[in-house]
């Protein structure tokens, strides 16, 4: 008898990995932990505060429909390297904002808040196609100090890679969104200068720190009209 | 005795490979010391891309520094030049790559490593037919497999040699390889695999290192 009381619950335990196992079958997590190179190129004149919300760095996306498998996808260590690496060597001065808007340093002329929008995938079962794809796009917004809006725009990124001989799914769609997260970057860095409102603030740094260099005429003036003794 | 019925059998043992060269050579290749040259795959297209382990195997084939031919791994230039060389904003001309080197910190990256040449290899390596069944069966007295499986595949790949000092084209050449895999599964299946890939990898790397070493080619051929 005790036996058979100790027995059932080694069975029930047997039946619950049982059941976490076949469960766990049909549900895949992808975490994407990439790291990425700094751009190759000149700097914007400009200081940055850059905001990522802890939405951002901890972004997983989950996906589970009728006629898909359940997906656990989390993205949010790799894109937060992303933007820290490729925001941090865009601008003169870049300074990560752990809150925002509250306690913006004085210096900061811009601050950049970057949010996920959209992530989507595709198996090469789906698409008939030996590819594995994915597209993210992210909304892109960049403040006056103030907290006011001072542009607003979209970046779509898109990462493939060819299926492999005994790669896993869940490898190869890592590999696919490194390289959307790369894209991103790519036309983050190449893009940025192309916002019209981020181009005026750049014109505008650039004229100001042009006249800054210019000695002011009466600058010269006073160091003529010096007395000399 | 033993190593002829060896060889015998592993000549038996892979799929049968075709590989066709072309070639078109504006001019020959000039390597001085220090100079290297960087292989890249093209990933652009939306319903392929260059196989980034090709790419690799005809570096590996065509690195050989004692004679004067330095190969930068892919990986390395193009995080090293990051974002330029990105799936989306490579130079897709060399007029691209000009305006590309206004700037003048990749420019002066690009010199740093001494690139010479830069080779643009485009195209993929796909099952094109196939044809076949194999059963397995498992039971109490063993298990075994039974039947015959064949498959063909095709490799088109096409590189673009630009010589980045002079800003020109200094040639093309493709290599188109055939193959037939086949797999008879008697008890235990036998792959006879066709190796296509790796086959259009070897061709291509011996032409390009004709084209590059233009000399040392002559040299051996003497």
């Amino acid at each position: 008898m005790a036996n058979r009381k100790k027995g059932f619950p080694s069975a029930m335990r047997t039946g619950l990995v049982a059941a976490a196992l076949l469960l766990g079958a049909c549900s895949h997590t992808v975490r994407v932990d990439g790291e990425f190179p700094q751009p190759v190129g000149p700097q914007h004149p400009l200081t940055v505060g850059v905001y990522l919300s802890e939405d951002f760095r901890e972004f997983t996306h989950h996906e589970d429909s009728e006629d898909r498998e359940e997906w656990n996808i989390s993205t949010g260590r790799a894109q937060e390297n992303l933007f820290q690496t490729v925001l941090g060597s865009m601008f003169a001065e870049t300074i990560p904002l752990g809150q925002y808007p509250a306690n913006v340093p004085g210096d900061v002329e811009l601050v950049i808040v970057p949010e996920i929008r959209e992530l989507q995938f595709t198996m090469p079962r789906e698409t008939r196609v030996n590819i594995f794809e994915v597209w993210i796009k992210y909304d892109m917004n960049a403040y006056a100090p103030n907290g006011d809006s001072v542009a607003s725009w979209v970046i779509t990124a898109y990462g493939k890679t060819p299926t492999a001989f005994l790669k896993s799914r869940e490898a190869a769609l890592a590999q696919a969104i490194n390289v959307a997260l790369r894209d991103a970057g790519a036309t983050l860095y190449t893009g940025f200068a192309r916002v019209p409102e981020m181009q005026v603030l750049i014109e505008e740094k650039r004229r100001a720190l042009a006249l800054e260099k210019i000695p002011s005429p009466t600058d010269s003036a006073s160091a003529t009209d010096a007395p000399v003794e | 005795m033993v190593r002829a019925i060896f060889g015998f059998a592993l000549v038996l043992l892979s799929g049968c490979t075709t590989v066709v060269i072309d070639e078109y050579r504006r001019s020959d290749g000039e390597l001085a010391k220090g100079d290297s040259v960087v292989i890249l795959g093209r990933r652009h297209s939306s319903d392929y891309e260059t196989e980034p382990d090709l790419i690799d195997c005809v570096g590996r084939q065509l690195h050989d520094p004692d004679a004067g031919l330095n190969i930068i791994p892919e990986r390395q230039f193009v995080d090293a030049m990051y974002p330029w060389f990105e799936p989306r904003t490579a130079p897709m001309h060399l007029r691209s790559l000009d305006r590309m080197l206004e700037n003048q910190e990749l420019r002066q990256r690009l010199e740093t490593y001494g690139v010479k040449y830069i080779i643009w290899i485009d195209g993929s390596t796909e099952t094109t037919a196939s044809a076949g069944s194999i059963g397995c069966s498992i039971g109490t007295g063993g298990a075994g497999c039974f039947g015959f499986g064949t498959w063909d595949k095709e490799s088109d790949y096409e590189a673009s040699v630009w010589d980045f000092r002079d800003q020109e084209l200094s040639g093309k050449l493709s290599a188109d390889a055939k193959g037939t895999s086949y797999m008879p599964a008697i008890v235990v299946p036998i792959p006879l695999i066709a190796r296509v890939q790796t086959n259009a990898c070897k061709g291509m790397a011996l032409q390009l290192q004709e084209f590059l070493l233009p000399s040392q080619s002559t040299k051996q051929k003497s």
